[in-house]
């Protein structure tokens, strides 16, 4: 009896001390860079261009051809992706060798080190479109990266949604558009807002498939067609490659943390306020 | 349709409308350098002054390693390529080259590690792991950690040509990227040793990183040193081109090679060259 009782502390023990652990790891994390960068971030820090390598001055271009990487990257891969996850649950069946053959070659791209997507981005967008290092080569290049995450994702938020749904509607003669519209996608709502964010989290903190692409240059770009580094491109370079580049090293990953949980909190917003305003009967 | 959907749509359409209108170039004021990531930040910087003086003129910089450099400017990818090595004769029968500044590569050890010094030979038995103890060579007792560069970078190809190594032979215990790397290692831990540029060790020593350059059989470790020529072990940071340059190009490399560049070279931590030669070089090549 007492044996049993020691046991079942050791147990609930274990149970509390790993997400413990986890949570602690995070905060550790976060809270050095937090530590080491916040003292970096001023307006000067966020509004002006690199001085010196980006030893001083502040990261103003970075942050725009970032945004606008971020931004080509999820307008072309939502749609896509969407449309994909669409295709393979509500029109294909789960068995035929077609959805199969989607599927398996999505997991396989998932697993692809992303260095192998900023070469194909090299030679396909760079050279072959004749785009140039450019912020639309960078962000074609993260949308084929992210694709996968999305569609397998929202895929499973489609599976998710119980097929008394769609026997329901059938029944009641809505047509098949109307009831993915307004029936299927917001009840998918949740595995899809977990895809974006996966998505937009790997892309923001993307360098191998950037240094190729969308490139190095450190100036504000005037359109998309201009090389723009960033911001994680920054970071390697002033942490790996530019001595004393340590502190705007960490004022820099502040910033991409900081806008990474903003973006987030927004999407989860955005998702419950969807569903919600879907779902008011 | 939900105003998500509508912005999604409007989003696509726009992207594809957007894509139609772009293929207007800017070829006559548009400067692409491509190549070593050790040249990148001082091609770069050296770029903005060069956009400052020619209004209109952008100075396009993309990293990649230096045999990217030589690759680009064979496939006419590149204006100008970057190169943190000398150049070897077969490079030299084949592209054009411009010393832009100097980099002089030392041993570094933990500020605590009481050396001062270590002979040629003493360095090839570390890297050969046929000493593995600080204590052999007078040091505190501990076992060697010996860092070593990854395959393919210019600081390692001099590193063996200097001491006549194989990289196969090495033992090392850590391999590193960038020069950041290796100090960071050696920062972190007190048993370490490994090679990096100077100039950067010395700008983080500066800063209190507890770092320490060790004299080469004998002749201190310092940019002057460089500078002099005393120092053995160094390289040049040069910018090639296969065939003659395009004229925008030209006048980059007579500013790069100019006394007005020496301020920004040594805020990248390198070593202007000497004045006079670089005049007297001009635009001939090297070789």
């Amino acid at each position: 009896m007492v044996k049993q009782k020691w046991g079942d502390r050791l147990g609930t023990g274990f149970i509390w001390a790993i997400p413990l652990t986890i949570t602690a790891i995070f905060l550790w994390i976060i809270g050095d860079v937090f530590w080491h960068g916040l003292g970096q971030i001023n307006w000067q820090f966020l509004f002006t261009a690199p001085i010196d390598a980006g030893r001083s001055g502040g990261i103003a271009p970075i942050l725009v051809s970032t945004a606008w990487i971020l931004l080509i990257c999820m307008g072309v891969s939502l749609p896509l992706g969407i449309g994909t996850a669409v295709l393979l649950v509500e029109f294909s069946d789960i068995k035929t060798g077609f959805g199969q053959l989607i599927r398996r070659s999505l997991d396989t791209l998932a697993g692809v080190p992303s260095i192998v997507f900023g070469l194909f981005g090299n030679a396909l967008f760079v050279k072959v479109f004749g785009l140039g290092f450019s912020i639309l080569s960078g962000g074609l290049t993260l949308a084929c990266m992210v694709l996968p995450l999305l569609i397998r994702s929202t895929e499973e938020g489609l599976r998710a949604v119980p097929q008394s749904y769609r026997l329901g509607a059938a029944s009641l003669g809505i047509s098949q558009t109307k009831t993915l519209w307004h029936l299927i996608l917001p009840a998918a709502m949740p595995g899809f807002v977990a895809g974006f964010v996966l998505g937009i989290g790997r892309a923001i903190a993307e360098t191998a498939a950037l240094i190729f692409t969308s490139g190095y240059v450190d100036r504000m770009p005037s359109s998309w067609l201009d090389s723009g580094r960033s911001l994680s491109i920054h970071i390697y370079d002033l942490a790996m490659n530019i001595s004393n580049g340590n502190a705007n090293a960490y004022g820099t990953a502040t910033v991409l943390i900081t806008l990474l949980l903003m973006i987030n909190a927004l999407t989860s917003w955005i998702g419950a306020t969807w569903t919600n305003h879907h779902f008011k009967f | 349709m939900g105003w998500l959907g509508k912005t999604l749509l409007m989003a696509g359409l726009g992207l594809s409308l957007w894509g139609c209108g772009q293929s207007a170039s800017e070829q006559q004021t548009k400067l692409v350098l491509t190549g070593s990531s050790t040249v990148a930040p001082l091609a770069n910087e050296l770029g903005k002054k060069f956009e400052a003086q020619n209004p209109g003129v952008r100075v396009d910089v993309q990293t990649g390693g230096s045999s990217r450099g030589f690759a680009d400017a064979s496939q006419g990818l590149n204006d100008l390529g970057m190169v943190s090595r000398d150049l070897t004769d077969d490079e030299k029968a084949e592209f054009q080259d411009w010393a832009i500044a100097k980099d002089g590569i030392a041993i570094i050890v933990h500020q605590d590690n009481p050396l001062t010094t270590l002979s040629d030979n003493e360095v090839t038995a570390i890297y050969l792991d046929k000493t593995n103890d600080w204590q052999a060579l007078g040091g505190d007792t501990g076992q060697i950690t010996v860092v070593n560069k990854a395959e393919g970078r210019s600081t390692l190809e001099l590193f063996l040509k200097y001491f006549d190594l194989e990289n196969g032979e090495i033992q090392a215990d850590v391999v590193i990227g960038d020069n950041q790397q290796g100090i960071k290692t050696v920062a972190g831990n007190p048993q370490a040793i490994a090679y990096v540029s100077i100039g950067a060790a010395e700008q983080e020593i500066a800063q209190g990183t507890p770092i320490k350059l060790l004299a080469m059989d004998g002749v201190e470790a310092t940019t002057e040193n460089i500078k002099n020529g005393t120092f053995p072990l160094s390289r040049t940071l040069n910018l090639v081109s296969q065939g003659a340059p395009n004229p925008l190009a030209q006048q980059f490399i007579q500013f790069a090679q100019s006394p007005e560049a020496y301020a920004v070279v040594e805020a990248q931590s390198f070593v202007p060259l000497d004045s006079q030669k670089a005049k007297a070089k001009d635009l001939a090549p090297q070789s």
